[in-house]
């Protein structure tokens, strides 16, 4: 028979669920993503780290996870909500069962949960710490209170040291502040040489690399706990290479130039929102992993250009330096998961480095 | 972005009568499209020819034109009314082919009429497949090697090229011929000398097989801008091979990786873009189980039947949305209905629940007919069933379909191990029964997969379902086994079925533990948005978002997935009750679970239960919302029975049960309709029944003319017959009185009976006169009978109204019927002068 746990939430509410993946106790910020694919992809993005995630597509685990798909090696969430999980292996791709591979990280998992009842608590009440246990006694729920999560959340997940994934390409710098493994992917198919370096690097090391091109990573928390020095890192290297930022990245980005960073009432994790080009009144969709937003009226307009509006809510999506070949986004043009609708963006940013090559040579 | 046309006046072709394949959802769809029309303030006309057409009453009957949906009848509507424009997007295939002739015929520049939506280049890409398939090619978009061969060398040439296994099918201009698989060439060689032999012209279609692929569909829509949404995907269980209109579909899709799902997403919208497509698109995929390899299968840029599934899954509304989409509208700017408060159109449906498809054969009335399950639809109908978990959808799926008349999990026993294995190959109609009866049997999920070309995941749910029963039965009564029943789908009167005890005891037992079902909203944002869609289907969980009315409601109980007899004509029934009791204010609940009727139209309804129909639902239902009156269309003996047992409800079961029939003599040739109010008889009208000599008895009787023949000379004498035999009766409401007619001008009186529903829809059409509307007032006592009266004075007939039954044996390879009014697909209409009656 299952083990009955319990989800329960800094504002005293508890669910009753069984226990699957980790029976450890476990405490984290809980939040909701509505994507309907790619659980596999969702559970091992760095940008949950301390998240217990809820997921409200209510079958997961379908297909197992394979090989191709991690977003990162050591998934960092702290645990996974659902209404019912499959604890299967059956693609024809290598794959093991979301169970065995909740159990082999140490990520408790909890079903049965009334998740959409617990989405509308959510939206109303915001993002909150939450635990799952064993016993929802007042004990638990005091430690749960007493629990400050961290915020020094970029250099738990970031690579302590650079490491190379070579391609015969464009030289690309990616700053990894809690890397997704899309991003690799996406450069690696456009044939990059690419160099992880530490979120901590400084632009005299990174230029010491005579990059083509850098890119911000994306990554867990709030820029705001990041320290002055990334920021004087992102404004030395904007103006000397191509610049692509995604993500926590983005958010880095406008803050480096002078913008403001809020946080959201309630955070933004989904791929359902349209997400419009305002240069084309375009719309199209991406995965969105979405805490904090770029205050519109902080931006400095004769530096940066909003490119990109989330039409739901409208948080702002994407900015482009008006002096320097340098954009961010805030969706995840990967694809993964989510929709490829504008993966694309990979391919400006290449263009982007032919063009200042062909100047400089010029 | 350009500039949306503004048109005063459209034709909207209808989806014709019912037949297999195509059930009321093109009826259901033209309705929103009325709907959009009328807010752009835009006339619209209407050619159909489908008798239980709601959106015909839905327009001024000058602008409802009841003819064959044919070139000819629109080309003379064009010429006589000069609509600005014509839409053909919810008139099926047939609308593809006749918008390209109407294109071609060239009235449309001497006319000055448009064709709404897609351009002369899209219908004639999607209509001719060669270059559809040399487009996609340079689109880099994968489709199946297929080439004609006139030889045998050429055909093995071919099959090099492409590797087994290949499909050989003979090529011939008049009929539909067999497909031949073949995996090797032994095989091939056999194949071929068949084919050779059967084709006169000598050629044979070799294409590579995708047989065994998963079958995915997408569902999408676009604006003329450009911009889009994947409104869903849909799964078939069942793999290619077999048709998806017979398959098992699931909503969303369960068994494909991201990267599977985002490449079929992305593919749709290239062919969207390519094709310049302005509206809804359906795009059906074949997914490779061995790699990632796929195939586009088939493109539909029009309103189909997997559309009608894709609105019910997400409550996003397709139709109406589309119809701003095809004009011109920016998807930005299309304002959504009024129960949508928050979610915009350019919002992805996003969704946390699960719908399953369960489609129903119509075997049971055409025994004879082939029941395997291939590639020609066979299936009526279907019925959905929406859960929170992929058991409990596919649980309210089958309770709601044709295996399970009854309040429990059907099964199939006795049968040997041989035939099982050969129905996992060869599946037959209970196909869903046989997989479940091969997991009890102790076949491994790994067999079964390879036999049935199914993904193990299904096993694995079907699995949990034997468990989860097993588990019920074995603890009976028990608040555990009311929770694990309840988890799984099984509804109160199941677990009442399986107990063996009364219906009664399980709500009794579920007081006791304190267990109360919820019902949560089917809307498109998973929760982010708070909604008012008012469609609901029930789980046991936290947290209950129906709250019931405060004025007073009336329950319509639907009629369920479509079958064969009267059940388009039903849908017709049950959607003009609810428009009615509307009407007299009540606020209306409707509970159904045919993904294609009418009565499921969110405009047509207050709010919607999309729930097995079923006792234990019901009562549930009628638990929370606690309806003022509550009725049911249709005979259904077994549910009004146990509902008017229960004193407080106020049941009306409309038309009144056919067990009160009187018939004296079973062959019968005419009628005359009767409206009775208390002690008032009003005459409304004679019919005829049709002519041959076979379709004299009243079973057979699907072919009906109003008024009856000669009815200048026959007419008065036979009512006044009429009245007599009614007069000093208990009948009420809408009667008929039937005579045979035993030798030229002999008429006897034949029995009386009320208005089957069938006859009432036809009624309604030919005297222009809402019967179901006049009958649920007259329930509700608030019926105007002078009126009715002074209006039945002015209906003196001026031309025949003709409808005649169509049937499906042809489709279904059966011969020998004589076409009972329980075998009926659906039924045509026309209207003939009466002077030109009189000369042919």
């Amino acid at each position: 028979m299952p083990t009955t746990r319990y989800l329960i939430l800094e504002d005293g509410t508890s669910y009753t669920g069984q226990a699957f993946g980790s029976l450890a106790t476990t405490t984290g910020e809980i939040i909701t993503n509505s994507t309907m694919n790619g659980y596999q992809e969702i559970i091992t993005n760095q940008v949950h780290h301390n998240q217990i995630i809820v997921f409200t597509q209510p079958s997961i685990g379908n297909t197992g996870l394979d090989q191709n798909a991690y977003e990162s090696i050591l998934p960092s969430a702290k645990g996974v909500v659902v209404r019912e999980y499959e604890n299967l292996a059956t693609d024809h791709l290598k794959r093991i069962s979301l169970d065995r591979y909740l159990k082999q990280h140490g990520i408790p998992g909890i079903y049965g949960i009334d998740t959409r009842q617990l989405r509308h608590h959510l939206q109303n009440q915001g993002t909150m710490k939450a635990s799952i246990v064993d016993v929802d006694d007042e004990h638990a729920f005091d430690q749960l209170s007493a629990t400050v999560l961290t915020n020094q959340q970029v250099a738990q997940v970031a690579t302590p040291k650079p490491y190379p994934n070579p391609g015969e390409g464009d030289n690309v710098i990616v700053v990894d502040f809690g890397l997704k493994h899309g991003i690799l992917r996406e450069l690696s198919k456009r044939k990059c040489n690419v160099t992880v370096v530490p979120w901590d690097t400084s632009s005299e090391q990174i230029m010491d690399f005579d990059p083509d091109g850098v890119v911000l990573s994306t990554g867990p928390g709030s820029p705001n706990s990041l320290p002055e020095s990334v920021l004087h890192m992102i404004k030395a290297i904007e103006s000397q290479v191509p610049l692509m930022a995604i993500g926590l990245g983005h958010q880095l980005f406008g803050l480096a130039n002078g913008a403001r960073i809020l946080p959201l009432d309630v955070e933004h994790h989904g791929s359902n929102h349209p997400i419009k080009e305002i240069i084309t009144n375009e719309i199209f969709y991406a995965d969105q992993e979405q805490g904090y937003e770029i205050d519109k009226k902080s931006i400095n307009h004769k530096q940066l250009l909003i490119t990109y509006l989330d039409v739901m809510n409208g948080t702002i999506q994407g900015l482009r330096h008006r002096d320097f070949p340098a954009f961010s986004v805030e969706f995840l043009p990967d694809g993964a998961p989510g929709p490829k609708d504008r993966v694309d963006l990979f391919d400006d940013f290449i263009e982007m480095m032919a063009v200042r090559r062909r100047n400089d040579n010029g | 972005m350009t500039m949306a046309d503004n048109y005063n006046k459209v034709l909207i072709i209808g989806g014709g009568p019912t037949t297999l394949g195509s059930e009321n959802e093109l009826d259901a769809a033209a309705f929103e499209k009325v709907i959009a029309f009328k807010k752009m303030g835009t006339k619209v006309l209407y050619l159909d020819n489908n008798p239980f057409s709601v959106v015909a009453d839905e327009i001024q009957a000058a602008n409802v034109f009841f003819q064959t949906i044919n070139l000819e009848n629109i080309i003379n509507i064009i010429t006589k009314e000069h609509p600005d424009a014509i839409l053909f997007s919810v008139a099926g295939l047939l609308g593809q082919k006749l918008a390209l002739q109407l294109y071609q015929s060239g009235i449309l520049e001497s006319e000055h009429v448009a064709i709404i939506g897609n351009s002369l280049t899209t219908f004639q890409t999607v209509a001719d497949s060669d270059r559809l398939r040399q487009l996609l090619t340079d689109w880099n978009e994968p489709v199946i090697a297929s080439r004609t061969v006139a030889s045998d060398d050429d055909a093995v040439e071919f099959v090099r090229e492409i590797g087994f296994p290949v499909i050989v099918k003979p090529l011939s201009t008049d009929h539909d011929t067999s497909r031949i698989i073949c995996f090797n060439m032994d095989d091939l060689e056999a194949a071929l000398q068949y084919s050779f032999d059967q084709t006169y012209i000598k050629r044979c279609s070799i294409e590579q097989s995708i047989v065994g692929f998963k079958e995915i569909e997408m569902v999408g829509i676009r604006d003329v801008d450009g911009n889009k949404i994947l409104v869903t995907g849909l799964e078939n269980m069942d793999p290619i091979g077999i048709h998806s209109g017979d398959s098992i579909i699931f909503a969303p899709t369960q068994t494909l990786i991201n990267e599977e799902y985002q490449r079929l997403r992305t593919a749709t919208f290239k062919i969207m873009d390519a094709l310049n497509i302005t509206g809804s698109c359906h795009i059906q995929f074949a997914q490779s189980r061995t790699d990632s390899d796929y195939f586009v299968t088939k493109i539909s840029p029009y309103f189909t039947r997997n559309t009608a599934l894709a609105t019910k899954a997400t409550a996003y509304p397709i139709a109406y949305v589309s119809t701003f989409l095809e004009v011109g509208h920016p998807l930005a700017e299309v304002r959504l209905p009024s129960k949508y408060s928050h979610i915009k159109p350019l919002l992805e449906p996003t969704l946390d629940h699960i719908l399953v498809k369960i489609p129903l054969w119509p075997f049971e009335d055409i025994p004879d007919a082939d029941q395997h399950l291939d590639t020609v639809m066979k299936s009526v109908g279907s019925t959905i069933g929406i859960g929170r978990t992929v058991e409990e959808a596919i649980i309210k799926a089958m309770h709601s379909s044709q295996f399970s008349p009854r309040d429990i999990l059907p099964s199939v026993q006795n049968i040997d191990d041989d035939d099982v294995i050969n129905q996992l190959i060869h599946p037959l109609a209970s196909r869903i029964l046989i997989l479940i009866e091969a997991l009890r049997r102790g076949f491994s999920i790994d067999d079964l997969a390879e036999l049935t070309k199914i993904d193990q995941f299904y096993f694995y749910k079907l699995k949990q379902l034997i468990f989860a029963q097993t588990f019920v039965q074995t603890n009976p009564l028990t608040a555990e086994s009311i929770k694990m029943g309840h988890q799984y789908g099984f509804g109160d009167g199941m677990l009442a079925e399986l107990w063996n005890t009364s219906i009664q005891t399980v709500e009794k037992l579920n007081q006791d533990n304190n267990v109360q079902v919820t019902y949560k909203e089917v809307e498109s944002s998973a929760g982010e948005f708070i909604e008012n869609t008012n469609i609901f289907y029930s789980s046991y969980e936290l947290e209950n978002e129906s709250q019931p009315f405060e004025t007073d409601s009336a329950l319509v109980i639907g009629r369920g997935g479509n079958q064969l007899g009267p059940n388009a004509a039903a849908d017709y029934y049950t959607s003009q009750v609810l428009i009615q009791l509307h009407k007299s204010g009540y606020k209306t609940i409707v509970l159904n679970n045919n993904p294609n009727a009418v009565s499921m139209s969110p405009q047509l309804s207050d709010k919607q239960y999309i729930e097995p129909i079923q006792l234990g639902n019901i009562l549930n239902i009628i638990r929370l919302e606690r309806p003022k009156v509550i009725v049911l269309p249709g005979n259904r003996h077994y549910l009004a029975k146990n509902l008017k047992q229960r004193d407080e409800l106020n049941i009306i079961v409309l038309p009144p049960d056919q067990k009160d029939a009187q018939l004296i003599r079973p062959e019968i040739t005419n009628a005359v309709d009767y409206f009775i109010d208390g002690n008032v008889i009003l005459p409304i009208t004679t019919i005829s029944y049709s002519v041959t000599s076979y379709k004299r008895n009243q079973r057979y009787n699907t072919n009906y003319q109003q008024p009856m023949n000669q009815f200048t000379q026959y007419g008065q004498k036979l009512i006044a017959e009429g009245r007599k035999q009614l007069t000093g009766g208990h009948w009420q409401g809408l009667v008929q009185v039937l005579f045979e007619e035993t030798t030229p001008g002999n008429f006897k009186f034949a029995g009386i009976r009320p208005i089957r529903i069938t006859e009432t829809a036809f009624l309604t059409k030919a005297t222009g006169i809402n019967w179901v509307r006049v009958l649920v007032k007259k329930n509700l006592g608030n019926l105007d009978l002078v009126r009715l009266a002074e209006l039945l004075s002015h209906t003196e007939p001026k031309r025949f109204a003709i409808m005649n039954g169509i049937f499906p044996f042809e489709a279904l390879h059966a011969r020998n019927h004589q076409g009972s009014s329980k075998q009926e697909v659906g039924a045509s209409l026309q209207f003939k002068n009466i002077d030109q009656q009189k000369k042919e």
